[in-house]
């Protein structure tokens, strides 16, 4: 019976994540990117060091991985007035300057980076035009111009 | 002369619905040149548009939320992002009843019992379905996407049902067959 209870490896895996790293992490948007910082570029697998100490490699890629695909559906569900302050704590959290931040963000677009491999192409295409509107409503609230309404 | 006069307002709205068409194909076009991420064809995606994902693109509250802000421009890019993934999806999402189609086709083909009454009811619904996706796609094109949420959604329910209604009219066409239960 005991058995039939214990969680499976991954899901182990997957909560040992959520609760050691990913809950230090203040913003939704700021979880994603975090996650898919665990992906290898050229081959596309996840790794991470100290989860795959903890259980194995294998556990730790698919634990990973799903946490990444959850993480970002998450975000790509938002309401684009969620998203904005979801980006603005994280624009706060990186500590950067928010003017240069934008203006990377802007022309850089490294938010196409945290899209999972093989996601859906329309909720792919969803999430980078929101985080394109969220980054101008930012720019346009830091106008002097601008007051918030 | 009613009927002439008739016959002129067809022909005008006729050519406003083409050239709502051509603008919107146009345009989707571009959309899909410009996102590199993907070399899936369409249709061809692991993974579903979830109801979810579909309401957000479709959001009024999104589309508050911008106009509450005054700005042109910012109104501007917002209709023009919604617009572009409004058009993918419904792209995506033709190519997809397209592909069940042909998957059922190739099945009935191999199917020794087939039941035309069944065949014609399964051509119906996907001849209603690529209609819907053809009025949403000039309705996008003339209204822009907040306004049809409604109809983008029922679409996406209606799709769901026929996805699973072919699916199991598949499974059921492959166990009916000598061989079927060994690859099963």
């Amino acid at each position: 019976m005991s058995a039939m209870v214990k969680q499976l490896p991954v899901q182990e895996a997957y909560e040992d994540l959520l609760q050691r790293s990913l809950s230090r992490i203040p913003c939704d948007l700021g979880r994603l990117l975090y996650l898919a910082s665990t992906r290898d570029y050229n081959t596309g697998t996840y790794h991470h060091d100290g989860l795959a100490d903890r259980f194995s490699a294998k556990v730790a890629r698919s634990a990973l991985e799903i946490a990444h695909r959850q993480a970002f559906h998450k975000v790509a569900a938002l309401s684009l007035e969620h998203l904005v302050r979801d980006l603005a704590a994280y624009l706060e959290s990186s500590g950067e300057n928010p003017e240069e931040f934008l203006r990377t963000w802007q022309r850089l677009e490294p938010y196409r980076i945290a899209i999972p491999m093989d996601v859906n192409p329309t909720v792919a295409r969803h999430f980078a035009s929101n985080v394109r509107l969220a980054l101008a409503v930012l720019r346009l609230r830091r106008e002097p111009t601008h007051s918030d309404r | 002369m009613i009927g002439v006069w008739g016959a002129l307002a067809g022909a005008v709205v006729l050519l406003l619905v083409l050239l709502a068409w051509a603008w919107a194909e146009a345009w989707s076009k571009d959309s899909r040149s410009d996102w590199g991420a993907s070399n899936q064809e369409p249709g061809e995606s692991v993974e579903a548009c979830s109801p979810e994902i579909v309401s957000q693109i479709f959001s009024a509250a999104d589309s508050k939320f911008i106009s509450g802000l005054e700005s042109s421009g910012l109104e501007n890019l917002f209709r023009r992002e919604r617009t572009a993934v409004a058009l993918h999806w419904v792209h995506e999402t033709s190519a997809f009843i397209s592909k069940i189609m042909r998957r059922h086709l190739e099945a009935s083909r191999m199917s020794a019992d087939l039941e035309i009454a069944t065949e014609a009811r399964i051509f119906l619904q996907y001849a209603r379905l690529k209609l819907y996706c053809g009025i949403l796609f000039v309705l996008i094109g003339l209204l822009g996407p907040q306004r049809l949420a409604g109809t983008a959604l029922y679409a996406e329910r209606f799709i769901q049902r026929i996805g699973e209604g072919l699916a199991e009219f598949q499974l059921a066409a492959h166990l009916r067959e000598p061989d079927g239960s060994e690859s099963l």
